[in-house]
């Protein structure tokens, strides 16, 4: 089936395909290579020295070695980085849901504005709002503190979760849910046998989305965690600052893309699973 | 009556609360006055230090070899006196510094920060002692202090008195003596092309125009590079001297006619310098970038503090095989150190002092120079013999000079009041190509200072 799909393309379209593939996969390769490098200079297509020879006659862990052991923190900054992005996205969930319910079917004075506000936070750069936060959240006690770093990772967010549920919100039919009453379902079945699993694809979409976002923010999760909370960011940041990016970089830079690769597989394979379950796909 | 009762019984409960913790142990203010002024036994402050049980310490994360070394001799050395060594890494300095100035603007004073330690030097140790953020002078009065030089009267002193100019006041604790060194690529520059002073190289890149750059100023590494330039251009011929004076000492017109003539050097070899030739000079923005441009035979030479740069860049595969160190430029290699130093609010303060007394001994900084490649901070000839043999012997390896060259070749960092002058001085002239005479562009960044 693929493959005769495939032939029945013009030779125009299988360019742009190949063109995709070179943007999405084509930046992987000289970071594969330059995690499997010793020594790599200009204008050598492939390292001059590879990391495997040098393994042997180096007096430290190298490369991989390096990104493996514990001195390079990469664990902790990965289970740091995946437990503040699932906090960060079902807390966003939370305050997202609801408010996207009123802004989806009610009507009220001053919703345009509201709405218009909501996405404010999108404007201003995170310097400005990360240097700001820092003196309050001091003072609160808040910094350094993982509460502190996933309240922060909620501004960024929310403003793009509620425009997403909103959406979806529109989507769905009332309907659905004034039968399910009608039929005797009461408040809490609606929301858990109708609403949630209707919104499902959505929801999910949207959690991706914050997590991903979460799991890549720098600056304000460097300024309130104070150098105390290590991200993935926050170490592949301290790791290339001044330009240039070694083998224990480019392993760190790899480790970093893997929670978003992985969690975008798992999340396709979901919503199309959702889909069919409710006899929307094909 | 019932209710003054109550009230009695939570006052009895709120001061016996108190009480037991300020019977557990003394509050941080006491222990650092007590501490301070000298009439704390040793023993106190690693009982303390033990109670505390963690300090967080703050440094540069940004080399393998010394994160590793922290983690793997450091660590467990702390562990053995029942410290746990908590290394935060960051990327800059100047960063850690806005933190604690943050914490302290917003109330948390004495024992409630949380940075116990800081690797510092420079401009960065001055803000902190401007602001009063530091803990104290404690420096001299750790176990490990006899092994550095003390006395104003020996001038070799001036290394652990003196930070860029700003008295030290003991108040930060020597960690590693740096010389600003140049590597050379020998696959491209022979021995006999081996420029030696400012002229030499001058004539070097006007047979081989763009092979050389350095760190962009404000970068400290690049006005160590202009500093030594102006040492070695100083119309008077006193070399480092007068840039000892602090700004008001000197005056600013003074100043300006000390650094004209190298300026007009500095002018002189832009376009000669890494994209000069194509009319667009360039300076890379740090010591990778730099590593980067060396290692790709783009610049021929690669100027930084290392004295055992060569050495960590053929470790770690940063530096192509052919480099080596050079003597350059004669007379004029700038060492300066740098230390540890306690914030004022460090919440772990005995802790602190116990690390940075390891962070000082003889097997600490062996240690260091064999694994991590920093030079000893240390004072040797305050070293007893076998001591001396055993940082002697932990020493990396040199690449085509010796340690004796160097030695002959320092000179003295330039006062931090100056630097920031200098600095200003070089984005005006060289970056913004301004032509006004230098008289004039000094006079300016002194009043913009103000």
């Amino acid at each position: 089936m693929a493959s005769a799909s495939l032939r029945s393309l013009t030779f125009g379209q299988k360019l742009l395909i190949l063109a995709v593939l070179a943007f999405t996969i084509g930046p992987f390769a000289p970071l594969i290579i330059q995690s499997l490098a010793f020594r790599w200079a200009w204008p050598d297509l492939l390292p001059s020295v590879w990391w495997l020879e040098q393994r042997q006659i180096s007096p430290f862990p190298l490369a991989w070695d390096y990104v493996l052991s514990p001195t390079s923190k990469v664990l902790e900054a990965t289970v740091n980085t995946i437990g503040i992005g699932v906090a960060v996205s079902l807390l966003c969930l939370l305050i997202c849901l609801p408010a996207a319910r009123v802004l989806a079917r009610a009507n009220f004075r001053g919703k345009k504005r509201l709405e218009f506000f909501l996405s404010l936070p999108l404007l201003v750069p995170e310097a400005a709002i990360g240097i700001a936060l820092l003196m309050i959240f001091t003072g609160l006690g808040l910094s350094g503190t993982y509460v502190g770093v996933i309240i922060v990772h909620l501004i960024p967010t929310v403003p793009y979760m509620v425009r997403m549920l909103t959406a979806v919100y529109q989507g769905l039919d009332q309907g659905f849910e004034d039968n399910a009453r009608v039929l005797g379902a009461n408040d809490w079945q609606v929301l858990t046998r109708v609403t949630l699993p209707m919104l499902m694809p959505g929801v999910l979409a949207g959690a991706l989305f914050t997590f991903l976002v979460s799991t890549n923010l720098f600056l304000l999760t460097f300024f309130i965690g104070q150098g105390s909370i290590v991200t993935l960011p926050t170490l592949l940041f301290s790791q290339i600052s001044g330009g240039a990016m070694g083998a224990t970089a480019a392993g760190i830079a790899l480790v970093a893309s893997l929670p978003g690769l992985i969690l975008l597989v798992l999340s396709d394979r979901l919503i199309r699973e959702e889909a069919f379950a409710l006899g929307i796909g094909e | 009556m019932k209710n003054l009762k109550k009230i009695g019984w939570s006052a009895v409960l709120l001061t016996a609360l108190l009480g037991t913790t300020t019977a557990h142990a003394m509050d941080d203010a006491e222990f650092r006055s007590q501490f301070l002024s000298g009439s704390m036994d040793w023993s106190e402050v690693t009982k303390r230090a033990q109670d505390e049980g963690t300090v967080n310490f703050y440094y540069w994360g940004g080399s393998d070899i010394i994160n590793l070394w922290i983690d793997q001799v450091a660590k467990p050395a702390l562990a053995e006196e029942g410290v746990t060594l908590n290394p935060v890494r960051i990327t800059a300095t100047k960063d850690t510094v806005d933190v604690i100035l943050a914490q302290l603007a917003s109330g948390k004073g004495e024992g409630e920060g949380s940075v116990d330690m800081l690797w510092v030097n420079g401009e960065n140790f001055f803000t902190l002692k401007q602001q009063g953020a530091l803990w104290g002078s404690f420096a001299d009065k750790l176990p490990n202090s006899v092994n550095f030089e003390w006395d104003n009267a020996d001038p070799r002193a001036q290394l652990n008195l003196s930070d860029f100019g700003t008295a030290t006041d003991r108040m930060e604790m020597p960690w590693s003596g740096e010389q600003y060194v140049c590597a050379v690529d020998r696959a491209h520059v022979s021995q006999e092309e081996t420029p030696a002073t400012f002229e030499d190289l001058k004539a070097y890149l006007e047979q081989n125009p763009g092979k050389f750059a350095y760190v962009k100023p404000p970068h400290y590494l690049g006005n160590t590079f202009v500093q030594s330039v102006l040492y070695a251009h100083n119309p008077e011929g006193t070399g480092a001297e007068p840039f000892q004076l602090s700004l008001e000492e000197l005056g600013a017109d003074k100043l300006a006619a000390l650094i004209e003539p190298g300026f007009a050097y500095l002018k002189e070899i832009e376009p000669l310098l890494l994209g000069g030739p194509q009319g667009n000079p360039r300076y890379p923005e740090g010591p990778s970038e730099l590593d980067n441009l060396f290692l790709n035979s783009e610049v021929h030479f690669n100027c930084k503090f290392g004295l055992y740069g060569v050495y960590a860049g053929l470790i770690t595969g940063t530096y192509p095989e052919t480099a080596e160190e050079m003597i350059f430029p004669a007379g004029n290699m700038i060492k300066n150190k740098s230390y540890l130093a306690i914030p004022l609010n460090s919440p772990n303060s005995a802790a602190a002092l116990v690390a940075i007394n390891y962070f000082s001994s003889v097997a600490s900084q062996a240690a260091m120079m064999k694994q991590a490649g920093m030079p000893a901070g240390l004072d040797t000839w305050k070293l007893a013999e076998a001591d001396q043999a055993i940082i002697n012997e932990a020493a990396p390896p040199h690449y085509g000079v010796t340690q004796a060259e160097f030695d002959a070749n320092i000179a003295p960092d330039t006062n931090a009041s100056l630097v920031d002058v200098i600095e200003g001085t070089w984005l005006e002239v060289i970056e913004r190509g301004s032509d006004k005479p230098i008289k004039d562009v000094v006079a300016e960044v002194v009043a913009n200072l103000k």
